[in-house]
């Protein structure tokens, strides 16, 4: 049960996690483009240890801490709250950020005795503004909030798909800013309406209030369907291919592993602490038949593709897919949807280190190369080992071959079907599974086979570094302890169904 | 538990696995690829052990998994790892294979050994997927069509393998009351899983597609025909045997199962009579001995499925089977190799020796053949189990006859991929095939059976019957249809090629579904689903 907490001793430090990437960004203006990378990257390392202490905090504590920000109670007031989940993903977070930063250095960075640049300016200051974005949405409790922090997410995204300024790259900016607004209003009309019904926006109050009643219908589906759209799921992808494939590889990397998450992050937000109380069974259903839609869609679609980055863009599209299942996997208060809790919490994870992985390796096997056309691959991975050995391990988590973050989630996603009598789910997950090998066969094979790759530029180990490290974690979640999913269960409600 | 049986339980999995942690480091990595041949001696040692004190039991845990052998396990065990030392040691005393080669052959290794000895679901699966999938990397990465072909028609069926097994060990671990993992425990809770008969159906179908059961059988041919002679035994001969393990371990035997079993039963046939039947239509021995895996395998599974019926299952005998068949197999893949490469007219001792050697899979008496087929024969009784079974001798006599006839097409190309050392020693290792199994049979049974003059008799004659049809074969073997190796393969060909051409229209729909007006309708449609579910639901 969720109760309404005071300051929790950790409290303060969820105000910190927001505030520091803000700072960052009014550093960087005052102080100019030269060291814009110098307070990014200073700062970096003190969110990652803020997120780190919240975590430690939650899981000390057994439950959330909270803030009250004035002081103030909701619905007056407006409250900051990290329980298992969204410290679990403020780690995760800073530990992505600080690789795709470091990585960016050798694109953006400003060396001594050259100018400064606009893109540079551009790329550091939007990167943090993504980053305190996340840490808002993952950390408000708030509908009206967390529709801030979704506007501020979006608002930093669409600089950074374009930021090389190449005409194909504007135009696949606008059409995600163009949906990604589409879709903000329909989240904001869905708060509207909550809050004309209940008279507060905070998840907690309405959790304990809301009854299954048309204008609260009305306003989940607008809200759901509008962060459908952020989070591209297909048939609503249509913005996502050509932006992630667009942008430089640093920033597909945080798009495609973190921005995604956010809005599906408010779903979950939605879902299950909202309105778990409702036992939406058929819209869970609905949920999770899109997600397999788009776990067979995408995955086809990847198979198709004939550039490594739109590959990887579409495999994005499948995986954004297999978070849905998590709907009709985790929903209710029965023995198997601690389970799908789990493989749901698991995938976001493995997916988010894995595909930031492959977008670096991606990036540097095309400035190597001077392309990313998957026909012309071979004997690429003489070559640039490091990165197609980075390829490798996170198409093991892409598959879902052990061990692997990727596979505990599949595995504990098979789990919960079966053990749920839904085996119905088991089959896109395992399909999808296969078609990953496809796809990942199609990179790798070519690759490893005899042929002379003609270097236009030598690889990068230092930059190769950075992602194979984001692929071992990929690879380490495969050995998540217990406890682990003990934590992710702090603070979520489990009120759906008959209470144990 | 002894510390000795500790540490070598220990040593048999960090053995290769710190070699491969050294292929991490460039100026290691030649020394620890040549070094490959040590890794698998704990193995051997531990399975040693384990078979020469029986009650002893050996259990330990270590990066969060469970270990275990048991007797089936260590028969395996022990064998597989002899295979990987001996051959290893072969290849890299000619000469260093590029790094891809090596460190696939580790990868494989260390799976090869790791299923023998995996105590839990997920330890299970990735070495099963060890020994699965680095495989591809030791015959297909090359340009030539044909190994590219095979290649991707292995690594289809081992990836789909994989997926079915992923299913079958999640609903295993699903209905295990405490959450438990260890295969002794979900193994328990089997027989009253709700999904018990689906479960078995797919831990077949998976365990299935490594053995080359039918329907799956299409690729072994394809693998072993152009995969080197090395590479060839040691996947016929350790890498096939995670199949069997898997059989022995996943299929409840502790009560009778009629449908399950006999259906299991019916299937290992039909792969034993069809391995036979279209590999008396080949022509190149690699490709023969693939077909007589295919039917060798398929004894094994109508075995276990009569076991399975009975409700009597025993794991060592079956086992056993799996021993013999990766001895002589693996023997015989080296024998092809050194008999083209010594380039002399087979004769005398040589004869003799290759003869018994293939022989000893259709259960010549003194051979090892003979023991396997007395280990397995308790499930074949009754008329129609004794019948078939005879059946199957007379017709794997038949099929390693043909073989041994055929030997004299085999292409010359494979004289250069067998080591000098396999050439140099080729009798003493097939020697070694036909008598080890003799050293292992007491964990099973009694040896002395083997030798009464009525066992004699009996293994005898089918062979002598195999061995004249074949003889006979020669008259009429130019007018035999040629069945193309890998058979059914040519149908899946034909299917994949028309789901691929769906492609292009699927690219359509997508820029279809990706342009703003349908794009706009999918949104009100969504919205409209999800209202109309929730409202109504």
């Amino acid at each position: 049960m969720m109760e309404l907490a005071a300051n929790t001793p950790a409290g303060s430090l969820l105000v910190l996690a927001i505030l520091l990437p803000v700072v960052g960004i009014l550093l960087a203006f005052a102080l100019g483009g030269r060291s814009a990378e110098r307070i990014a990257l200073g700062l970096a390392p003190l969110s990652l240890a803020l997120a780190v202490a919240i975590a430690t905090a939650v899981a000390r504590a057994g439950k959330p801490v909270t803030y009250m920000i004035g002081g103030l109670q909701p619905p007056l007031g407006i409250s900051l709250r990290a329980d298992g989940l969204s410290a679990t993903m403020l780690v995760a977070v800073a530990v992505i950020m600080i690789a795709a930063m470091l990585y960016a250095r050798a694109k953006f960075g400003v060396p001594e005795g050259s100018g400064e640049s606009r893109s540079a300016l551009t790329f550091w200051v939007m990167v943090q503004a993504v980053w305190g974005g996340l840490a808002m949405i993952v950390l408000s409790s708030d509908l009206f909030n967390l529709y801030v922090a979704l506007e501020v997410l979006t608002f930093a995204a669409v600089p950074l798909v374009c930021i090389e300024g190449r005409p194909e790259a504007l135009v696949a900016a606008l059409r995600y800013l163009i949906f990604a607004l589409f879709g903000s209003i329909c989240y904001l009309l869905g708060v509207a309406l909550f809050y004309g019904a209940y008279g507060t926006m905070d998840i907690i109050l309405l959790s304990q209030q809301v009854e299954a009643k048309p204008v609260v219908w009305v306003a989940a589906a607008l809200m759901t369907t509008g962060l459908l759209a952020k989070t591209a799921l297909f048939p609503l992808h249509l913005w996502l291919p050509s932006a992630h494939s667009n942008a430089p590889a640093a920033a597909s990397a945080v798009l495609s592993g973190l921005v995604v998450k956010g809005s599906f992050f408010l779903l979950l937000r939605l879902w299950f602490y909202v309105l778990p109380a409702l036992q939406a069974e058929d819209v869970m259903r609905i949920l999770g038949a899109l997600g397999s839609v788009a776990i067979l869609g995408g995955s086809a679609l990847a198979l198709m593709q004939a550039r490594l980055k739109l590959l990887i863009a579409y495999s994005t599209v499948a995986q954004i897919g297999y978070l849905f299942l998590v709907f009709p996997l985790a929903a209710g208060a029965h023995e198997w949807s601690h389970i799908g809790w789990g493989a749901g919490v698991m995938q976001i994870l493995a997916h988010a280190f894995a595909k930031a992985a492959m977008f670096m390796s991606a990036g540097l096997l095309a400035e190597s190369l001077g392309h990313d056309q998957i026909a012309r691959l071979n004997g690429a991975a003489r070559a640039l080992p490091l990165t197609f050995l980075t390829l490798a391990i996170s198409s093991v988590s892409l598959v879902g071959l052990p061990p692997s973050g990727g596979f505990v989630a599949k595995w504990l996603m098979l789990q919960a079907a079966v053990a749920s009598g839904q085996w119905i789910w088991s089959a896109p997950i395992l399909i999808g599974g296969l078609m990953a090998a496809g796809y990942a066969y199609r990179i790798l094979t070519p690759a490893l086979r005899h042929g002379e790759a003609l270097l236009k530029r030598p690889a990068q180990p230092r930059r190769e570094a950075i992602a194979l490290a984001l692929a071992l974690v990929a690879l380490g979640l495969g050995f998540t302890p217990e406890s682990f999913y003990d934590f992710i269960e702090i603070g979520r409600p489990l009120t759906m169904g008959p209470s144990p | 538990m002894s510390a000795l049986s500790s540490v070598l339980l220990w040593a048999t999995l960090f053995a290769p696995l710190a070699l491969l942690a050294a292929c991490f480091v460039a100026r290691w990595r030649t020394t620890a690829l040549a070094l490959q041949w040590l890794a698998p001696v704990p193995g051997l040692c531990a399975g040693v052990l384990k078979l020469t004190n029986a009650t002893s039991s050996m259990e330990t845990s270590a990066l969060g998994f469970t270990w275990k052998l048991d007797a089936p396990g260590a028969l395996l065990l022990a064998v597989a790892a002899l295979l990987w030392i001996v051959v290893s040691a072969a290849v890299w005393r000619d000469r260093a294979p590029d790094d891809r080669f090596g460190i696939s052959w580790l990868l494989t290794m260390t799976g090869s050994l790791g299923v023998f000895v995996a105590g839990d679901l997920v330890a299970f699966y990735l070495f099963y997927a060890l020994v699965s999938i680095p495989a591809y990397g030791l015959f297909a990465l090359t340009d030539d069509p044909a190994r590219r072909r095979a290649g991707a028609i292995y690594m289809a069926f081992a990836i789909f393998g994989e997926t079915v097994l992923l299913l079958a060990f999640a609903a295993l671990a699903a209905f295990e009351p405490h959450g438990s993992v260890a295969i002794h425990d979900v193994m328990a809770a089997l027989p009253t899983s709700p999904w018990r008969d689906v479960t078995i159906g797919m831990l077949v179908a998976g365990f299935g597609m490594k053995l080359g059961m039918f329907p799956f059988n299409g690729w072994m041919p394809l693998n072993y025909s152009v995969a080197s002679i090395p590479v060839a035994a040691v996947l016929s001969g350790a890498g096939v045997k995670a199949g069997v393990i898997g059989l022995i371990r996943f299929l409840p035997g502790g009560a009778p199962l009629e449908g399950a079993g006999i259906a299991i039963a019916v299937l290992g046939c039909v792969s034993a009579f069809l391995g036979v039947a279209v590999g008396l239509t080949q022509k190149n021995p690699k490709t023969i001995l693939a077909y007589s895996s295919i039917s060798q395998m398929g004894v094994i599974c109508a075995a276990l499925g009569l076991a399975m019926r009975d409700g009597a299952f025993a794991s060592s005998n079956l086992a056993f089977y799996g021993l013999n068949h990766l001895l002589v197999k693996a023997s015989l893949f080296l024998s092809v190799g050194a008999i083209i490469a010594r380039r002399e007219p087979l004769g005398g001792l040589s004869l003799v020796i290759v003869s018994a050697l293939a022989l000893s899979l259709a259960g010549l008496p003194f051979t090892g053949g003979a023991l396997a087929k007395l280990s397995v024969k308790p499930y074949l009784d009754g008329v129609w189990a004794s019948a078939l079974t005879t059946a199957s001798s007379i017709g794997s006599a038949w099929l390693m006859a043909h073989f041994l006839l055929r030997l004299k097409n085999t292409p010359d190309e494979y004289a250069g991929e067998t080591p000098a050392a396999i050439i140099t020693y080729w009798r003493a290792i097939a020697l070694g095939a036909i008598l080890l199994p003799w050293l292992f049979y007491p964990a099973v049974g009694d040896v002395s059976k083997a030798l009464e003059p009525i066992e004699l008799w009996s293994a005898l004659w089918p062979v002598a019957v195999g061995a004249g049809l074949a003889l006979a074969q020669r008259g009429f073997d130019n007018r035999i249809p040629r069945i193309p190796p890998g058979d059914s393969i040519v149908i899946y060909e034909i299917v994949f090629a028309r789901v691929s051409a769906l492609g292009p229209a699927l690219e359509n729909l997508d820029t279809r579904l990706r342009h703003w007006q349908v794009t706009g309708v999918s949104f009100v449609l969504i919205t409209l689903a999800l209202l109309s579910a929730a409202i109504l639901g």
